[in-house]
């Protein structure tokens, strides 16, 4: 909001649209720079229209328009005096709000201490010129996505609280809008302060916010005349006759989510160079990474984010590959959830139909025509149950320190944690921490026990920042933040046999589950616990499965190979069960361990007779910010971190095992 | 202490193969890291920078330079022995830089023609990377390297973590700084789209197209892009195949686009094979 | 002598063997008999010929193959249900692994010529049983593919 104090008396307001003469342009550009606000608006800059820092009239494009075609973007000669007679460029507002490098934290180690630290939000003061509506919609759905949900981004929403928006009404169209089709324009309807529309002689001035009308009473304006009025009208419409309606955008999502195994992303793969422009040039999309920079000691260290995409290489890679490694599997991805599954998290559509994606793709690939091509002429919201995390922003770390250690194999680490802040210790089994170290990616570990004013979480070394993770000693720091995402839903299972089935490192989110269990050991049922590891050095807990046989929970156990000395079963964890005489009809199953292992399990479980809905997963994706908003963890509709981590086989249908995901 | 972290003091050597030298001169032009960095690891031999020798056992060796006479086959081997990580850095290491060139021509008749007595001039048919010869553990592309990329891997080294050297398009990079594509703005072919960032997207910053020097990004669709530059520019072939026969032209799959396009008179000479345009890319540039 | 009816009540619970029509039963019993090890007591080599054809009735025996620097290791077990020494019934009826005794076993087992001699000869035998052998065989794929996947493997350990 513009606190605006008045340079004259108070004047007669007119009735209806204010037009200002284009000779008084300048007055509007002085007064939106007032109160230490920087400008932001067109500029001709290197052959194309681009939104930079201006000051004056003359800054603007004039007599300028633009030609747009998929892959191709050129500006020509108008030959008349237009200031705004051009669509959108290269660049999208999102460069202010959302920029494309933000440091996050600064964070130091010394010895066993770590500090954290957030970078003090200073937003700048802007004033944004030349706001399109697609812009204006393409604002609102970041502020879903940023700000209205669960966790909120704290620098999106210091830096979008401190901007005043002039629309201005698009005189003309370029042959890769689409916004009628995405039902965000042309007409600017509401989100801006002040809305312009150009004609010959001057602008039609419109107030849309108490900021934007403090504004026109300051400006020489007059009431508009009639032809004035229509003349802006028609030219509207006009624009979007030009348009017309070309993607078929009601009951896409369905549409969409149904052509899965199109043949088509097969064809389009041949011509993406998944080079991520259509992400980057998008002014919606808002996948993140973060980024390290230390010094050359390794004791200071600055955590920044920085514009991702999801056609990166890495992007949906963890320790055993990526989930994501096909051409076809990102463009894919990109597509579905820009037009389908963003709906589901969002309540909109990710797309406002800009069309930068179409001009700005090298290769000149248009999502038009490919959604057409793909799905020519909707799902229930992910429970979620949460604990109020501690430090719930990317930017706040909770320091941790560690009270004990201990190697549970050759390359599992348990390190116990006594924690700053009491939340780290009061979660749910089956939720995550994100560790981090200064000048480490941050890591989604699972919480493997809670202790009084404490937690343990079971690390196993499988990269560099794990491995170093396992070399801390007692004394050291680390840094966290959560519980995040949900738990186990044990309240599902009492009065229930249950079935634990998990392989490896698969076993620490579901300890928390079995102390659980045993702590109210007679609320529920049989218990059965199928462990299997690779060999027997490599069992987890091993003091412990003993306590838990005495706990009254059947432990079974088994390995994939052993030497003479091992006189238990040999081979998968399935053939533990598959032939096993119980019936699954009534009880609930927590599986958790490698992905092909999970698909098994849950199919022997299917062939015993446990309904979908009462077998549980865990997921794992590749997390950076672990709270829904860098993007990374997305399995179709849902964000693994949040909405996740743990699954009923029933809301993730068939997308379960699904490759590319 | 951290796993990956070598010793205290790295033992840190760097050494030259068929190179021009402009790798190791970037090493020596990080002005303002470079008491840090000596701080921090034993430089041992570097015989651009100092008279110190030593032949290893090395902690980190910075290898320049590709394979390209016979003597560099058995040294790469002996130098991979010695080595704890081995680091190649630049286009020649990484991908056989401009001289592999020669690899579509024949070798012998270049010699000739340019050496009265071509006996004594000891080279290879074919210059190339040292991947082909020993294993590598990371890779430095460039032509030449991005210093800042440099100092990210020693700090990595000497923290222990793994060095952020993103495998992304440079288009990545174009946007994030709001430089204004070339190829769409101004029709000039660029290989940005199918090369690997690191270099922060110099060239299209001056207005000029990605030339490939830092190599090939992972799954680089580079029959896509070039079948979209014949048709959308409409270009000839050989014109296309002469964007990729640059200082990465034997890295794959620059190497087959030049192959098959016939980017180099040889290449043309030994008859390229037909590359069927399929549809889409609608663009006219 | 063996007796017959208790010889068909072990067969009955085992997940092989249980549901057969009863004249099947009949024939399968008059070929068993029941069979004792002690842990340690090794049933059959690698290599050799295959003569033993059985089900676990209760017990586990560990199915092992010499891996030269390694030594013997343990690749599958074999639980009561399970079905053992297959290769007496497929050709070229050579053992596919050492199986010695972990536990005190009991199993019903089938000499070699006898079955395999039934199998030719006694078509509703052969209908009955070939399915049953497939599924025990597919079963021991299927564990084996999930095995050599070694999905509980650190990642390659590359320097970075």
């Amino acid at each position: 909001m513009v606190m605006v104090s008045p340079a004259r008396g108070p004047r007669a307001r007119p009735e209806g649209p204010a037009f200002l003469a284009r000779a008084d342009l300048q007055v509007l550009l002085d007064l939106l720079r007032e109160d230490g606000r920087t400008l932001i608006g067109p500029t001709l800059d290197g052959g194309a229209i681009v939104y930079d820092e201006i000051t004056v009239v003359e800054d603007l494009p004039r007599g300028w328009g633009d030609e747009q075609a998929p892959g191709r973007y050129r500006v020509h000669d108008r030959g008349d005096e237009r200031l705004f007679g051009y669509v959108v460029g290269p660049t999208s507002w999102k460069k202010w709000t959302f920029p494309s490098l933000v440091p996050l934290t600064r964070s130091s180690r010394d010895g066993h201490r770590v500090s954290f630290e957030p970078v003090p939000l200073d937003p700048p003061r802007l004033a944004f010129l030349g706001v399109r509506a697609c812009e204006l919609a393409a604002l609102g759905v970041q502020d879903r996505v940023l700000t209205a949900g669960p966790f909120v981004d704290p620098d999106y929403a210091a830096r979008r609280a401190n901007v005043l928006i002039v629309a201005v009404q698009c005189t003309t169209a370029a042959a890769t809008c689409f916004c009628t089709s995405m039902g965000t324009g042309p007409e600017v309807e509401s989100g801006h302060d002040l809305a312009l529309t150009e004609l010959d002689d001057g602008f039609l001035v419109d107030a849309g916010s108490p900021a934007g009308r403090a504004i026109v009473e300051r400006l020489p304006i007059r009431p508009a005349t009639a032809v004035e009025q229509y003349g802006a009208a028609a030219t509207v419409a006009a624009v979007r006759a030009a348009i017309g309606d070309p993607v078929p955008a009601a009951g896409l999502h369905d549409r969409l989510l149904a052509q899965l195994d199109s043949p088509r992303w097969l064809e389009i793969a041949e011509r993406c160079i998944l080079c991520g422009n259509c992400t980057l040039a998008c002014p919606t999309c808002f996948c993140t990474s973060t980024t390290q920079a230390t010094d050359l000691a390794g004791t200071t260290a600055v955590m920044s984010r920085i514009w991702d995409s999801c056609f990166s290489p890495g992007f949906a890679k963890v320790a055993g590959g990526s989930f994501r490694s096909r051409h076809r599997d990102r463009y894919r991805q990109w597509l579905t959830h820009k037009f389908a599954t963003w709906w589901d998290q969002f309540g909109e559509s990710g797309c406002t139909g800009c069309g930068r994606c179409i001009t700005w793709c090298p290769v000149g690939i248009d999502v038009r025509e490919e959604l057409n091509a793909i799905a020519p002429a909707r799902p229930p919201a992910a429970e979620i149950t949460l604990v109020e995390p501690a430090a719930p922003s990317p930017t706040e770390f909770v320091t941790a320190r560690v009270t004990a250690t201990k190697a549970e194999t050759a390359d599992t680490m348990t390190l116990s944690l006594e924690p700053d802040h009491p939340a780290l210790s009061r979660g749910g089994p089956g939720q995550f921490a994100m560790v981090e170290l200064p000048g480490f990616p941050p890591l989604p570990i699972s919480i493997s026990r809670y202790l009084p004013g404490g937690l343990e979480l079971t690390i196993r070394g499988a990269g560099a920042a794990t491995r170093t993770l396992c070399k801390l000693q007692v004394k050291d720091e680390i840094g966290l933040r959560g519980p995040l995402g949900n738990s186990w839903p044990l309240d599902r299972a009492i009065g229930r046999d249950l079935v634990i089935v998990t392989g490896g490192i698969g076993l620490a989110p579901l300890r928390p589950l079995i102390d659980a269990i045993i702590a109210e050991r007679r609320r529920y049922g049989d218990v059965r616990l199928y462990y299997g590891a690779r060999t027997p050095a490599d069992l987890l807990y091993r003091g412990e499965l003993e306590r838990w046989k005495s706990g009254n929970v059947e432990v079974a156990l088994t390995v994939d190979r052993a030497g003479p000395e091992w006189l238990g079963p040999v081979g998968v964890v399935t053939n533990l069960f598959d032939q096993a005489t119980w019936d699954g009809s009534g009880m609930v199953a927590f599986v958790c361990g490698p992905e092909r292992m999970m698909q098994a399990t849950v199919s022997t479980l299917a062939g015993r007779r446990l309904p979908a809905s009462r077998i549980y997963v865990t997921l794992e994706r590749h997390m950076e910010c672990g709270i829904g908003l860098c993007g990374h963890c997305q399995m179709g509709k849902y964000f693994i971190c949040r909405d996740g981590p743990v699954f009923s086989l029933a809301q993730l249908g068939d997308i379960f095992g699904r490759e590319g995901l | 202490m951290t796993h990956g972290r070598v010793a205290a003091r790295p033992r840190v050597g760097v050494v030259k193969f068929a190179s021009c030298d402009g790798c190791q001169l970037t090493i020596l032009d990080l002005e303002d890291e470079l008491l840090s960095i000596v701080e921090h690891f034993d430089i041992i031999d570097f015989p651009e920078a100092t008279s110190a020798r030593s032949a290893g056992p090395y902690d980190v060796l910075f290898v320049e330079g590709s394979v390209s006479e016979p003597a560099h086959l058995d040294r790469i081997v002996e130098l991979r022995r010695r080595s704890r990580y081995l680091v190649t850095i630049g286009a020649c290491a990484t991908a056989g830089g401009i001289q592999a060139l020669r690899n579509w021509g024949d070798h012998d008749a270049f010699r000739a023609s340019v050496y009265a007595q071509p006996e004594f001039i000891h080279s290879l048919a074919t210059s190339t990377p040292i991947a082909e010869h020993v294993p590598v553990d990371a890779e430095l592309r460039g032509c030449p390297i991005d210093p800042a990329q440099l100092v990210e891997l020693l700090t990595a080294l000497s923290t222990g973590r793994r060095p952020q050297l993103r495998d992304e398009a440079v288009c990545m990079e174009c946007k994030r700084r709001g430089v204004v594509c070339v190829m769409v703005s101004r029709g000039i072919p660029c290989l940005g789209q199918v090369t690997q960032t690191g270099c922060g997207a110099i060239c299209p910053r001056f207005g000029r197209g990605c030339y490939g020097c830092f190599g090939p990004r992972e799954r680089a669709n580079a029959a896509g892009l070039s079948r979209h530059l014949q048709a959308a520019g409409d270009r000839p072939r050989e014109e296309v195949g002469r964007l990729f026969a640059g200082f990465t032209a034997y890295a794959e799959p620059f190497r087959t686009m030049v192959t098959e396009l016939g980017g180099t008179r040889q290449a043309r000479a030994t008859g390229a094979v037909e590359v069927a345009p399929t549809g889409g890319g609608n663009a006219r540039q | 002598m063996q007796d017959q009816a208790s010889i068909v009540a072990s067969l009955n619970s085992t997940w092989f063997a249980s549901g057969l029509e009863p004249e099947t039963q009949t024939r399968l019993a008059e070929l068993a008999r029941t069979y004792h090890a002690e842990p340690g007591q090794e049933l059959f080599r690698e290599g050799d010929p295959s003569d033993l054809f059985g089900v676990v009735i209760r017990g586990r025996i560990a199915l092992r193959t010499l891996v030269p620097e390694r030594g013997e290791i343990t690749i599958l077990t074999i639980e009561p249900g399970d079905v053992f020494g297959w290769s007496t019934v497929v050709p070229p009826y050579r053992s596919t692994s050492t199986a010695v005794a972990i536990e005190p076993t009991e199993a019903i087992v089938f000499e070699a010529a006898g079955i395999r001699a039934a199998l030719r000869t006694d078509c509703q035998l052969a209908v009955a049983l070939y399915p049953r052998i497939m599924l025990a065989v597919s079963r021991r794929l299927n564990a084996t593919r999930h095995q050599l996947l070694d999905l509980f493997a650190a990642e390659e350990m590359r320097s970075w």
